[in-house]
């Protein structure tokens, strides 16, 4: 099972820009959400997510403020602003450049493995 | 962008609040907590596996500290502070680093300031490394030099060069205006301003048709003297001024960076208007001084070898025996300039960069001993999950805090020093009044000191604790020590270099001091005069304004003796001609060669009374020999003997000027014989002399005289009666009036400027050496408590101990002296142009630097020696 460290570089960021692309989350459902949708494959370290979380917010791509749980706590909750809209389309097509590229690679290899 | 920036810049300043990350990591707990206890786990467990899987609240927040855009910056200000706070907590160890920096940075930026420009600033004319200076080398004047009869040969054929100049040299001329100055008139080709690649910031350059003779007389004046004579007026060109007495035509203003190619000091330039076709002619023609700009590519070695047809030429032109004595030369027109002073330049920078170094190795070995008394602290930074990067940069923070500390009181300390290399300099270095601390040079102190700071910091950041210093009992500092002695040992070896260098040019120095000069310059003052041409057209006149003059000056309250003469001793210009040219009556001529140099001088029969120069034989001039038919001369004691070989001279005939055509070598009659007088400056040998008596008769005489008067009046009151007496015969006459001694001194100025700045260096690399031996040693005594307590306890005594803090001091001593006499030895040759009457290889210099060496190493070891025998064993035991 892929740990945290194992995610590619720049990975967490795009997990994260696109989780907060649906709705304002705080930190714990960020993890969650990433966590259930990828059907417990990435399981995001709560030490690397919460750098991770001040770095896109200093960069602006995110912005935090404070609300209300659903169980009516106190809660920093991040939302994602226009400058980061636009920075996960960018990283949505390296990514995807990257994955078919690599999917590529795998698939020749694999042909001529077998 | 600039909203990234602006994000950037916000969260530069306004930092995020801590307890929000708390509260917010705080809440990912509980949320946590609470999904594990819905899985069905205990509270307490629940929130024990929480907490271990967000891994340490401490190490997330410094990691969310981490992403904050200029934390990097902020750590270097929390480096920077916690420096500063370490610093205060020990002033002896910062003074001390403070003061070897700013010794060190200070010496070198104040000396980069003066050989800056000699070494490394470029010439004020365009493209000036493709400038050089080509002439004829003689021994009469080891300066090259060129003639007329060779010159235009030189300047029609040369194929080497884009253009060839000249410049016939720089004489003083008079303004004759309403304040008359005397100005320095150098006079110059029309193609010279054009070959340099300068052109005048207002007005033209000469013209080909103004320089000929009788050519309607321009002139170009210097930026200095248009802004002091003229206020800067565009409307001096086209005016006319008297110069010399003649109506001459301003066209044009040099540049303010203007210089001439041989330095010398011009206010105003003269076409050379020289009769070419008359100087192709003549043998040997006008000196001149030939400047040219080498074509693209071309160095200076090819010139001068497409040049050798054209010297070829010009050796036939040489009189016979000047051939064989005669070469010529190419060369960059930056060595022709700091022909001189180009080596002491080096050497200097070789000097400062020692002390430089010595300063550097020093703080390094403080920083580093200072950093193994901080082991402990060290290992206690990195378990608590500092990193060796982290270590490392607060190493160099450090240590650039100290240096910025030490470069700004160096910068300080160098324009102190600087002004003190201007007060105390000799005249003759190049620039030196005009060397500042400029930002050239602060850069390069930057560089320097940054070097040095990043240099030392590694060295001590590197060695950086491992764990076990937190556990290990001993063993502290050891592997500190290896770097720390090889840097003392490396210390005292170059300060044995400054200071053996030192030794040896105050030695010279004391040799030149105490020169005998043969005659007396005490109570001697000298006026020197030149007379103008339109008030003094011809010899008769310059002949009875001098003798007037010597009337007047000879009845005067408290004078001794009046004399005129053209120069005198022993240093400065005087006449020359090669002894080849004399000849005794009755004998035949020197068969080849110049035979080297003989000084003369135009004297009145006073000349020996007023200089106390003993008359060996015969009576000398007499006040008859004026009137007379017959001329005279006085043989110096060494000419005497090289024409007569042990025959008496006296009342024999001479011949003065036998290369010259028939009927214009009068004989001369020997009136007596002189001592020998130094006349080739302070340290030269002394050349072989004679003088001629001038005679009330016009032919005698010229328009340069020196008056040398002998009085026991103060100097000062002299001065001035000789300045009203000259005059009430001229008002408007310049006259330079010196004592002797003054002049005398002034010789010795450049060596003892040498000595002092090279004694001040050895002296400040002496000190600096003496307080990193001191420090080390001290420490090392320090760090070797326990092991003495445990020597004590065993037996040993107070001496052993002594003895045992010694021996390590001495092991870094003994091979630093060894190393350090190899070096001297091997460099001293680099002085041996600077030194009289001592070898560079000196025994006594060598022993006595060693000596005094090993004495300063040994006070400085042995306070720490005492203070280590004095350990208490049983405190020391227990304090581990």
């Amino acid at each position: 099972m892929p740990t945290p460290t194992d995610l590619l570089q720049g990975t967490l960021d795009l997990l994260i820009l696109q989780t907060l692309a649906l709705e304002p989350l705080h930190g714990w459902g960020i993890a969650q959400r990433i966590q259930q949708v990828s059907k417990d494959v990435l399981q995001i370290g709560q030490g690397s997510l919460y750098p991770a979380l001040y770095r896109l917010e200093y960069k602006g791509w995110i912005r935090a403020e404070w609300g209300s749980s659903e169980n009516n706590r106190r809660a920093k909750f991040y939302r994602l602003t226009a400058a980061g809209r636009k920075r996960l389309e960018a990283e949505r097509e390296t990514w995807d450049r990257l994955s078919a590229a690599v999917a590529l690679v795998l698939g020749k290899h694999a042909e001529a493995s077998s | 962008m600039i909203t990234r920036f602006m994000t950037w810049l916000r969260y530069l300043l306004i930092p995020k609040k801590r307890d929000e990350l708390d509260d917010e990591l705080g809440f990912h707990i509980e949320q946590s907590t609470q999904s594990k206890v819905a899985q069905g786990l205990s509270p307490a467990e629940a929130r024990r596996q929480a907490l271990i899987e967000l891994g340490g609240v401490e190490a997330a927040r410094e990691r969310c500290d981490q992403q904050r855009p200029g934390w990097w910056f902020g750590t270097v200000v929390q480096d920077f502070r916690f420096a500063l706070r370490a610093f205060r907590r020990n002033p002896a160890f910062s003074i001390t680093v403070l003061l070897t920096l700013m010794l060190g940075i200070g010496s070198t930026s104040s000396v980069f300031s003066v050989v800056d420009r000699i070494l490394f600033r470029p010439l004020p004319y365009q493209d000036s490394d493709r400038l050089v200076s080509v002439g004829l080398v003689a021994p009469i004047e080891p300066q090259e030099f060129m003639l007329g009869g060779s010159y235009y040969e030189w300047q029609d054929h040369q194929k080497p060069f884009i253009a060839l100049t000249s410049e016939a040299g720089v004489e003083p001329c008079d303004l004759n205006e309403v304040n008359p100055v005397r100005l320095d008139c150098a006079s110059v080709e029309n193609n010279f301003l054009p070959t340099l690649g300068v052109t005048p910031v207002v007005g033209r350059n000469f013209l080909p048709g103004e320089d000929r003779p009788n050519a309607p007389r321009v002139a170009l004046i210097s930026f200095a003297l248009w802004r002091s004579r003229f206020q800067m007026d565009r409307s001096v060109v086209g005016k006319i001024v008297k110069i010399d007495g003649k109506s001459t035509q301003v066209i044009g203003v040099l540049p303010a960076s203007f210089e001439m190619p041989r330095l010398q000091a011009a206010d105003v330039l003269v076409p050379e208007a020289l009769d070419v076709a008359a100087q192709r002619r003549s043998d040997p023609g006008r000196p001149l001084w030939a400047f040219a700009r080498l074509k693209q590519g071309a160095t200076p070695e090819q010139a001068k070898a497409e040049l050798a047809p054209l010297f070829d030429y010009s050796l036939q032109l040489a009189p016979a025996p000047f051939r064989k004595e005669v070469h010529y030369t190419v060369r960059p027109l930056r060595d022709r300039q700091f022909h001189d002073v180009h080596q002491a330049a080096w050497i200097l920078f070789g000097l400062v960069m020692a002390v430089l170094l010595i300063a550097c190795a020093n703080v390094a070995s403080l920083l580093t001993a200072r950093r193994a008394g901080r082991e402990r602290e060290m290992a206690v930074r990195a378990a608590l999950g500092a990193g060796s990067m982290r270590l490392l940069q607060q190493a160099v923070v450090e240590s650039l805090a100290l240096t910025a500390g030490g470069a700004l009181a160096g910068v300080l300390f160098a324009t102190i020093l600087l002004r003190v290399f201007i007060l105390i300099a000799p005249e003759g270095m190049p620039f030196l009044s005009a060397a500042k601390v400029d930002w050239r040079v602060l850069a390069f102190t930057l560089l320097a000191s940054a070097l040095c700071a990043i240099g030392f910091g590694m060295v001590s950041g590197m060695t950086h604790a491992p764990m076990d210093a937190l556990t290990s009992r001993r063993g502290r500092g050891i592997r500190h020590a290896r770097l720390r002695q090889i840097l003392v040992a490396a210390q005292i070896a170059a300060s044995l270099v400054l200071l053996a260098g030192g030794m040896l040019l105050t030695r010279s120095f004391r040799n030149l001091e105490s020169q005998k000069l043969g005659m007396n310059y005490q109570n001697v003052l000298t006026a020197s005069l030149s007379l103008g041409e339109t008030a003094y057209p011809d010899q008769a006149q310059q002949m009875a304004f001098f003798e007037r003059l010597e009337r007047n000056l000879r009845w005067g309250p408290g004078i001794n003796a009046v004399a005129i003469s053209d120069s005198v001793p022993p240093g400065g210009y005087h006449r020359d001609q090669i002894y080849a040219s004399l000849r005794v009556d009755g004998q035949p001529r020197l068969a080849s060669g110049t035979g080297g140099n003989v000084a003369w001088r135009w004297v009145t029969p006073d000349y020996f009374r007023a200089l106390n120069i003993p008359l060996i034989q015969g009576s000398g001039f007499t006040d008859e020999d004026l009137a007379s038919e017959n001329r005279f001369v006085v043989l110096s004691s060494s000419l005497a003997d090289r024409m007569f070989s042990g025959q008496n001279p006296l009342g024999r005939q001479v011949h003065l000027a036998s290369n010259a055509p028939a009927g214009q070598d009068p004989p001369f009659t020997v009136a007596g014989v002189a001592a020998d007088v130094k006349n080739g400056g302070l340290a030269a040998g002394e050349e072989p002399e004679y003088y001629r008596l001038r005679r009330n008769r016009a032919e005698d005489w010229d328009r340069g005289g020196v008056v040398i008067v002998r009085s026991n009046l103060p100097a000062g009151a002299l001065k001035n009666w000789m300045r009203t007496q000259i005059a009430s015969l001229n008002p408007t006459l310049p006259v330079e009036i010196r004592t002797l001694q003054e002049q005398v001194t002034k010789l010795a100025d450049q060596p003892r400027f040498e000595m002092l700045l090279v004694g001040y260096f050895a002296c400040a690399g002496l000190l600096l050496s003496v307080i990193g031996l001191y420090g080390v040693t001290s420490f090392l005594a320090v760090q070797r408590k326990p092991e003495v307590g445990i020597r004590m306890a065993l037996g040993a005594s107070r001496i052993d101990i002594v003895r045992l803090v010694l021996g390590g001091a001495g092991r870094m001593v003994a091979p630093g002296i060894v190393v350090g006499i190899a070096l001297a030895f091997a460099l001293s040759q680099a002085l041996s142009g600077l030194l009289f009457n001592v070898r560079p290889h000196d025994p006594i210099t060598y022993f006595g630097a060693a000596a005094i060496l090993a004495a300063v190493a040994l006070a400085a070891t042995l306070i720490p020696a005492i203070g280590a025998a004095r350990v208490d064993p049983i405190v020391t035991l227990r304090e581990d």
